[in-house]
């Protein structure tokens, strides 16, 4: 087992580096960088010439990109992972907090979307072709079909402005609901059809039948014996498409404003903040593949046939 | 993004649909109630995107700063937008740009995918670790930020932004072909043609890309539609079509801050995207009922 | 005097930081506490290390600066109780006046003024404000309270790039003590102290008790009315506008086309700031066929301005036919009477069939087989985006076709060095005539100008020349250069619209736009 997940760390690693080029490559063929992009409009003296030069040299922005990647492969190894030019600081210490935002936002959604979305896919499976299962599976298209930025407003306008529930201005707990409801309901649409196919499939297995068979009520048979299958199944789907979900996320939190690594990911990208924006794919790709992981293991460890070495 | 992705996974590998081929299948299609509605809303779109010029009302370049932000009323049926254009006919040309940025995404995805894919499952262990490795990392990078780059590598256009979702769903597609030509491979018939002396590539090219269409075409159902959410999603960024294009993502981008004042105006935009993409779901719907039995 | 940068409003920022809020009357009984909007997130609140604007509209409730700038333009003491300049006009040496104190309690004196412009040139600190302030060489002390800053040559924008927040003093003591945390904790002079800054996206001031405000214009001598000030990010227009509603913001500023609706509101008020400084303008490549005077002069005939304020700005603005915004001082509104190019389609059909332009097929204009289609660039903006639309329409109606595309300002403004543009429409905020030396004098600031001379000549006196009558002069004569030559198409300035709830009082914008937050108070208080 442990010579498994080190061998699943060790295929890990050469996404990583991979990916990680490739910001650098992205890095090389843009044409303005985050020093430009700063003074671009603001200065148009020749004076200013040495200063922008200065900051260039301080940042490593004048070295060719390969140096600058191996620079910072070799500083992230240390666990310095450079500073941001524009906040004007480490970043390491906006990404710290933004990531836990990030994660808050995603978790709270994703719970919203498993409260809604798992219950409605189990009744439609339960009442397959109903006129319930075709009700609750159109409610869930709806979800899968509205432009997450456009969704988000009609909240805002329905809660908050008609019937003034949360305050418009996010301050404290409040600033959460409105992303999370947001980014939950979209998701449980696509959660509710896992968990109905899953549930259909669970439900033509011998031992529900048997199960059926001995007089188990439908209730129990799809509490006790269904119901750990499909939640496996659908915590399995969501593991493979954390980094799917991350994304989901990013455009909610440009959106409402929550501070997470999306929303600062867009801006470091505008910015042409480049240590910024490896940090923020470096860390979303690490929590990608660190839930693939943790869902293979998972599985590895419920599942003893799983072949360690295929 | 989102989820919704994985909801294509179950299509995975699946087999053609033997029991009456496609003319049943066809036949099938028709009856299902999902695929009838979803498929006469895009053939509607169609029909307005060939014939847009006869069917709008007006020009939907035309501004006229005198008459911003009408309601609705017999002249402009939806009302008009902050410069005076009259917002019915800007979404009837519209759907050119909706059904543009499906085709060419998906062309793009699909196009790369399933060559990636084939390479990948057909080919040798190398390029298939190799291949997977790439996608791996695709599917890793944070999507929007990996449209930014490409966005701001390109500059932004309506053409780099469908480059950009096209690239971006690559992976997927990769992956798909990749399952269905490993799972082909192992059939008995491909066997004893290999014994037989056909080439790897006659392989793929005769048994194992035949065998992906009816899965394609599901997947290409659900892909699609978040092909053009994430179009959409652009717009919102300023990163999609360029003004005055009226193209629905970026219109409803526009008209956002008159949402508590000319709602229309942002009303319109936004349920033409969501009617479109819903009927594409709905479509995607009956087409995995028939193609996919296993979901049957 | 001009001021670089941060008077420099890029259009992107169009809308600028903030916007005052009140929060909901039963919050607001229990503290006096005053609500704002900002429009982004602030990267960082150390005055000093920051171009951007937002930053800016933070910095004014935490530093008081050396100099103000009068109703008039001219700069007046503020922490700084005199100046006087050295004979060859490039030294500046401020007596500052005693006793003001930083709010973590240590003194403002010559040695924190020095520390401050220091870690500004400090080159290893590569401040971006380096890059505004360029001319400045150093700062030295030469008492107590006397400080002289040290210029590489006479600097007209000095005083009123001193008098931004940018320029306000941070305390040294508690920069050294928070080291990279300080732009996380800001210690200043001003009417407020931060407090708090929270994951929220929230910032939190609070009144500075000892306070003395020592600008005579200034309402508040004292400590200011309001204990707290909350800057709330809120980058959602619709959001902002119904925050205002329910009382959760005391003021915002809003894009101009949900004023109306609140205009008969009796609950709001409007605060126009009618000093505005920006321009709305249009530029040209220069390249064939741009480098054809009569074809520029055809193009600036043929756009409706008036329409362009309509659409962008619901009308709140004026158009304009100068180079130059109509709230700087040296607008000369005589010039644009006499060498402007008012709209006339009619004129620009016969100034194009007379260049060469005639009518081809499906309306669109030719010479010499070339059709007249061209390409124009501008930044994303929903103000831009509806101007474009007014300005392809006008040109479509004497025969042009232009094809539009607009980016990030990051993407936009550097594209301009290289080819693939016709014309350009561009917003630029400034508080001083220097604004079109800088942009125009040869090669101009997108390095696409021809040669000329007597244009860099003009330019460059309206740079150095420091005796106001004189100044006057090249500053109009420099405005009617340039439009004899259709360097620039001007368009408008528009209006700073800031709703208000209707008990919001003394909410009020000097010269350079910036609020006396101490005076800001609600009538209930």
């Amino acid at each position: 087992m442990s010579r498994y997940i080190l061998r699943r760390l060790l295929m890990a690693l050469p996404v990583v580096v991979g990916i990680l080029l490739l910001t650098f490559l992205i890095q090389a063929v843009i044409p303005t960088d985050a020093v430009s992009a700063m003074y671009e409009g603001q200065v148009t003296e020749d004076e200013a010439a040495e200063a922008i030069a200065a900051m260039r040299e301080r940042y490593g922005l004048d070295q060719p990109w390969y140096v600058q990647f191996v620079r910072y492969g070799a500083n992230v190894l240390q666990g310095d992972f450079g500073e941001s030019i524009r906040l004007r600081r480490p970043v390491s210490e906006e990404i710290g907090y933004r990531f836990v935002n990030t994660l808050t936002l995603t978790g709270v959604a994703l719970l919203i979307g498993i409260g809604i979305g798992v219950p409605m896919g189990i009744i439609s499976a339960a009442k397959k072709d109903t006129w319930l299962d075709v009700g609750a599976m159109t409610v869930g298209l709806l979800g899968i079909s509205m432009p997450a930025f456009f969704f988000g407003l009609l909240l805002i306008l329905v809660f908050a402005v008609w019937l003034m529930w949360i305050p418009v201005v996010p301050r404290g707990g409040a600033a959460l609901l409105l992303p999370a409801l947001t980014l939950g309901l979209i998701e449980a649409a696509p959660l509710s059809r896992i968990a109905r196919s899953a549930m259909i499939e669970i439900l033509r297995r011998d031992h529900i039948r048997a199960a059926r068979s001995r007089g188990m009520g439908e209730f129990s048979v799809i509490m006790r014996h269904a119901l750990p299958g499909t939640l496996l199944a659908v915590m399995t789907v969501i593991g493979l498409q954390f980094g799917n979900l991350l994304g989901g996320a990013f455009i909610i939190e440009v959106i409402f404003g929550w501070r997470g690594i999306g929303e600062l990911g867009v801006k470091a990208i505008q910015w042409r903040d480049f240590a910024l924006t490896q940090a923020i794919i470096l860390i979303s790709a690490g929590a990608h593949i660190s839930a693939n992981l943790l869902v293979d293991i998972l599985y590895a460890w419920i599942d003893p046939r799983v072949d360690y070495d295929q | 993004m989102s989820l919704a992705q994985s909801v294509a996974a179950p299509a995975e590998a699946a087999p053609q649909p033997r029991r009456g081929g496609w003319r049943w299948a066809m036949a099938r299609l028709l009856r299902n109630p999902s695929a009838r509605i979803g498929g006469s809303v895009l053939l509607l779109i169609l029909f307005c995107a060939a014939f847009a010029p006869w069917v709008a009302p007006h020009d939907p370049l035309h501004v006229n700063t005198l008459g911003r932000l009408l309601p609705p009323s017999a002249t402009n049926w939806l009302g008009t937008d902050e410069v005076g254009r009259d917002i019915a006919s800007r979404l009837i040309f519209g759907t050119r740009y909706f059904l543009l940025i499906c085709l060419i995404a998906s062309t793009i995805s699909g196009g790369f995918g399933i060559l990636l894919g084939l390479v990948a499952g057909g080919g040798s262990a190398l390029a298939d670790t190799l291949i997977m490795r790439c996608t791996d990392m695709l599917l890793a990078f944070p999507y929007i930020l990996l449209v930014l780059a490409i966005v701001a590598i390109l500059g932004p256009s309506l053409w780099t932004a469908m480059a950009a979702v096209g690239i971006a769903g690559i992976p997927g597609y990769a992956r798909l072909i990749r399952s269905v030509a490993l799972t082909v491979k192992r059939e008995e018939y491909v066997e004893a043609a290999r014994a037989l002396g056909a080439s790897e590539a006659q392989i793929i090219l005769s048994t194992v890309l035949p065998n992906t269409i009816s899965p394609l075409i599901v997947y290409l159902s659900y892909a699609t539609p978040i092909a053009a959410l994430s179009a959409a999603a652009l717009s919102f960024l300023g990163l999609g079509a360029q003004a005055p294009a009226p193209e629905w993502g970026a219109m409803l981008v526009n008209s956002r801050s008159f949402l508590f004042t000319a709602w229309w105006a942002v009303a319109a935009p936004g349920l033409a995207i969501f009617v479109a993409i819903f009927s594409m779901n709905l479509l995607g719907n009956g087409l995995r009922d028939v193609l996919d039995p296993r979901d049957v | 005097m001009p001021t670089r940068r941060s008077l420099l409003a890029l259009s992107t920022l169009a809308t600028s930081g903030l916007t005052a809020t009140h929060a909901r009357p039963a919050q607001a009984a229990s503290a006096k506490e005053l609500r704002y909007r900002l429009i982004e997130d602030p990267e960082s609140l150390y005055s000093g290390q920051s171009v951007s604007l937002t930053v800016n509209t933070c910095l004014n409730f935490l530093h008081d600066r050396l100099v103000y700038i009068d109703a008039e333009g001219k700069p007046q003491p503020w922490l700084a109780e005199s100046w006087s300049f050295s004979e060859d006009s490039r030294q500046i040496t401020f007596k500052l006046r005693p006793g003001t104190k930083f709010h973590d309690g240590t003194d403002l004196d010559a040695a924190a003024v020095k520390f401050h412009f220091d870690t500004i040139l400090d080159p290893k600190a590569a401040s971006p404000v380096r890059g505004q302030i360029a001319a400045l060489d150093s700062c030295d002390v030469l008492d107590l309270l006397t400080v002289r800053l040290s210029f590489s040559r006479p600097f007209a924008a000095a005083m009123i790039l001193l008098a931004s927040p940018t320029y306000g003093v941070n305390s040294p003591t508690a920069v050294q003590k928070a080291g990279r945390q300080y732009g996380r904790r800001p210690v200043g002079t001003g009417p407020f102290m931060f407090k708090s800054w929270s994951a929220g996206s929230e910032i939190v001031l609070v009144r500075n008790p000892r306070y003395r405000q020592l600008r005579p214009d200034a309402v508040n001598k004292g400590a200011p009315f309001a204990d707290q000030i909350t800057l709330s990010v809120l980058p959602e227009e619709g959001v902002a506008f119904s925050a205002l509603q329910t009382g959760e913001l005391s003021a915002a500023e809003l894009q101009t086309d949900t004023v109306d609706r609140l205009r008969q509101d009796p609950r709001f008020a409007v605060v126009i700031d009618d000093k505005a400084k920006n321009l709305v303008f249009m530029e040209f490549s220069f390249r064939p066929p741009f480098d054809d005077r009569a074809l520029r002069d055809a193009v600036s005939h043929a756009i409706d301005r008036e329409a362009i304020l309509r659409a962008s700005y619901s009308g709140y603005g004026r158009i304009n036919l100068n180079p130059l915004s109509s709230g700087i001082p040296g607008y000369d509104a005589a010039i644009g009477t006499q060498y402007g190019t008012p709209y006339d389609p009619e004129k620009a059909k016969a100034l194009l069939a007379a260049a060469g332009w005639q009518p081809a097929a499906g309306g669109l204009r030719a010479k010499d087989g070339k059709p007249a289609k061209f390409a124009i660039r501008s930044y994303a903006n929903p103000a831009t985006d509806r101007a474009l639309a007014v300005i392809q329409s006008n040109l479509a109606a004497v025969g042009i076709e232009v094809s539009v595309s607009t980016a990030d300002w990051g993407t936009f403004y550097p594209s301009l060095l290289r080819e693939g543009w016709d014309m350009t429409l561009n917003r630029w905020t400034y508080s001083d005539p220097l604004v079109m030396t800088n942009l125009f004098r040869p090669p101009g600031h997108r390095r696409n100008l021809p040669a000329d001379e007597e244009l860099t000549r003009l330019l460059t006196a309206v740079d150095s020349t420091l005796d106001p009558a004189e100044r006057q002069k090249v500053v109009s004569e420099s405005q009617k250069a340039l439009l004899e030559r259709r360097l620039i198409l001007p368009i408008l300035t528009s209006d700073q619209v800031t709703i208000t709830q209707a008990g919001l009082q003394n909410y009020k914008f000097d010269y350079l736009n910036q609020i006396l937050h101490g005076d800001v108070r609600m009538s209930d208080w």
